[in-house]
């Protein structure tokens, strides 16, 4: 991966974050240790030197500047490490006893009381402490701060140590982190670049390790079976459209051209192919309408639907038609049976089912249609006597355009199930194919809507 | 009878101006709401047709227009598929009718002379018997009558009747009669309204020379006077 590309990352710049933050807090607690370390180390000198002072003037006064010097040069033979300074000098600078050979340069009681200075001989740094004792006599008790020095600088050196060794972790560790998450990201984007180049059957790598990247490999795997099932339907809806309607558009257009070529074209003739033409239409008309049932774009207008009317009215509607063909069309309609939906939508979906059953029932047979309320369901029950459908396809029927063999030769596009079935679904409903030995009954079971509370008798 | 066509879509427009011209209408076209709302409200015309979706000033607008100025000629609302409460909304604004494209010109005819006689007979009050030819309809009594001899009808035969009276003379579609007879806005698939009529016309034209009820191949049915 190139570098650029790296900085794009978002783990790396989260990584880089953290880094800073990190290396501010390794900063902050290096920073206490070093003055909570040096300022004690700090004090405990500065205290033995004024001690030692406080007891060098007390000296003087008690003693006056002999004692003093006695004291002095007492103090410096006891100290063998060397490591005590003491200098008494008269006003000019002159040394009057200690082991500082000379007043240091650039040392001046007039700075204060506290001076640091590093003794020229042995490059040795110090701490002293100035104090005018008397009368034109100065004295400067010191002590060697070599220790503290070194500690302050091991301090220094070890923080640099560790914010440095602290950002270059981080970066690593960043890099190594954004690498292998913009390696699994850069497998899923490979995947979904291939998709929309055309590839639908390809699926994002997954490696069972349940971590995020593999739910979201495995989402997007789910989401792809989702679409290609759809797209499937589509083209073979779009497949069955081309055949369904080829068939009919072909005879058409033969017979218009048997029409041109007649000499005199017969009104009959025109009239028969606008009839055949409508037919091609209605099964647009249907599908249309089927698809805008799927879209739910009958929702909006959904209102509470009495079915009890419905199904008398499509009995009625029926019952004509039922006589024609010596078949017995019974309506068995309980009232009061409320669900919430579009009356149109589920009067064309019982009339579909009805035209259905009448069209396959046999010379003699029944049709029975039924509603009744169980619990919370609306129940609607078309049962006919007529040659039923084997199990193994009851689901295929509900299809668009599935036909089974023996109903090719009934007219009929192959819709009503499939606008049933959308219809139904768009209620929230069940459909079910069931035996009625002889025969078939659909149920559909929608939920119902509470009956409004009988009024109490007054 | 004189329609004014408002549609933005040329061949939509020209298949409707042709074909109105054919069966002897007179028709005038605008192609925009703006345009079509002038020669509504200068022009005098039976029935309009408006499309729903129009540059400029919708359908919609242009019919609620005319109607805030008194203006009642009957309109048929064109509509391509679409939404579904479109044929509420489209009648609510004060269309009389609505038809869904693509639709098949006999039935956008049949319809425009359904609304063009609706509006004037309405002027005439309502009448109390119904007649084509020597068939007789008593909307009080509910009777029916041919020749004088008294026809015996179940009531939706007698509805069924009734709405091919008062469009006789006129081509009516199966699915102006499912809309008329039964108020369910379909269309019905199958030959359901056939076997009604065949009912009927058994009723009221067997034994009779001549023939009141016609089957008009590839529209609907017309019932003579």
């Amino acid at each position: 991966m190139r570098l650029p590309l790296l900085f794009r990352t978002n783990v790396f710049r989260l990584t880089l974050g953290y880094m800073a933050l990190f290396a501010l807090s390794v900063g902050a607690l290096s920073a206490f240790i070093y003055w909570a370390t040096l300022g004690y180390l700090d004090s405990q000198t500065n205290a033995t030197i004024e001690a030692e002072i406080n007891g060098l003037r007390e000296q003087y006064e008690r003693r006056s500047l002999n004692g003093l010097r006695e004291v002095i040069e007492e103090r410096v033979a006891r100290d063998r490490e060397g490591r005590s300074y003491y200098l008494l000098a008269d006003a000019i600078g002159r040394p009057l006893a200690g082991n500082v050979p000379y007043w240091p340069v650039g040392v001046d009681d007039a700075r204060g009381q506290w001076v640091d200075f590093v003794q020229r001989d042995s490059d040795t740094p110090v701490r002293a402490m100035l104090l005018r004792v008397g009368p034109g006599l100065r004295l400067l008790v010191g002590r060697d701060i070599r220790e503290l020095t070194a500690i302050r600088q091991t301090l220094r050196r070890a923080s640099f140590y560790g914010i440095t060794l602290t950002l270059g972790l981080a970066l690593v560790g960043g890099v190594l982190l954004a690498v292998s998450a913009e390696r699994r990201l850069a497998e899923i984007n490979r995947t979904t670049r291939q998709i929309i180049a055309g590839d639908l059957t390809r699926r994002a790598p997954h490696k069972g390790t349940n971590d995020e990247h593999d739910e979201l490999a495995q989402n997007i795997n789910a989401m792809l079976d989702q679409i290609e099932s759809l797209l499937t339907g589509m083209r073979h809806v779009g497949d069955s459209v081309a055949h369904d309607l080829r068939g009919p558009i072909t005879r058409l257009r033969n017979r218009l051209e048997t029409v041109a070529a007649a000499e005199a074209p017969r009104r009959e003739d025109l009239a028969d192919c606008i009839a055949q033409l409508d037919q091609v239409l209605a099964t647009f008309n249907a599908l249309l309408r089927i698809a805008r049932v799927e879209s739910g774009a009958y929702r909006s207008a959904f209102t509470t639907v009495d079915l009890e009317p419905i199904v008398r009215d499509v009995g009625e509607l029926y019952q004509a038609t039922a006589e024609e063909r010596h078949v017995t069309l019974r309506c068995e309609a309980r009232p009061g049976v409320e669900v919430f939906g579009d009356r149109e939508l589920l009067a064309q979906m019982l009339t579909n089912l009805v035209d259905n059953a009448i069209k396959y029932t046999p010379e003699g047979g029944v049709v029975t249609v039924g509603l009744e309320r169980r619990g919370d369901t609306a129940q609607l029950r078309v049962a006919d006597t007529g040659p039923g459908v084997p199990e193994a396809d009851r689901g295929r029927v509900l299809q668009r355009f599935a036909r089974l063999d023996q109903a090719r030769s009934q007219p009929g596009n192959g819709l009503g199930l499939a606008l049933v079935n959308a219809v139904t679904s768009q209620h929230h409903g069940r459909l079910t194919l069931g035996d009625n030995s002889p025969g078939l009954v659909v149920t559909i079971e929608l939920p119902a809507l509470t009956p409004p509370r009988a009024t109490a008798a007054v | 009878m004189r329609i004014l066509v408002i549609e933005d879509d040329k061949d939509v427009a020209s298949f409707i101006r042709n074909g109105l011209a054919q069966a002897g209408c007179n028709v005038d076209h605008a192609a925009n709401g703006k345009d079509g709302l002038f020669l509504a409200t200068t022009e005098k015309y039976d029935a309009l047709v408006v499309d729903r979706m129009l540059p400029g000033v919708d359908g919609l607008t242009v019919i609620r227009t005319l109607r805030a100025s008194a203006n009642s000629t009957p309109v048929l609302i064109l509509s391509a598929l679409g939404e579904v409460d479109d044929r509420v909304k489209g009648l609510k604004a004060g269309g009389d009718d609505y038809l869904v494209k693509p639709f098949a010109f006999s039935e956008l005819l049949a319809r425009l002379e359904a609304l063009a006689r609706r509006a004037k007979s309405s002027s005439d009050g309502a009448p109390t018997t119904l007649r084509a030819g020597d068939l007789e309809m008593d909307l009080l009594r509910r009777e029916v009558r041919r020749a004088d001899k008294p026809i015996d009808l179940q009531p939706r035969e007698f509805q069924l009747l009734e709405f091919l009276l008062r469009h006789a003379g006129q081509v009516v579609t199966r699915t102006m009669l499912l809309e008329g007879v039964w108020d369910y806005h379909f269309d019905p698939q199958t030959n359901v309204i056939d076997v009604h009529i065949s009912r009927l016309r058994s009723k009221i034209d067997k034994g009779f020379d001549r023939p009141l009820l016609h089957t008009v191949r590839g529209a609907g049915y017309r019932l003579d006077g």
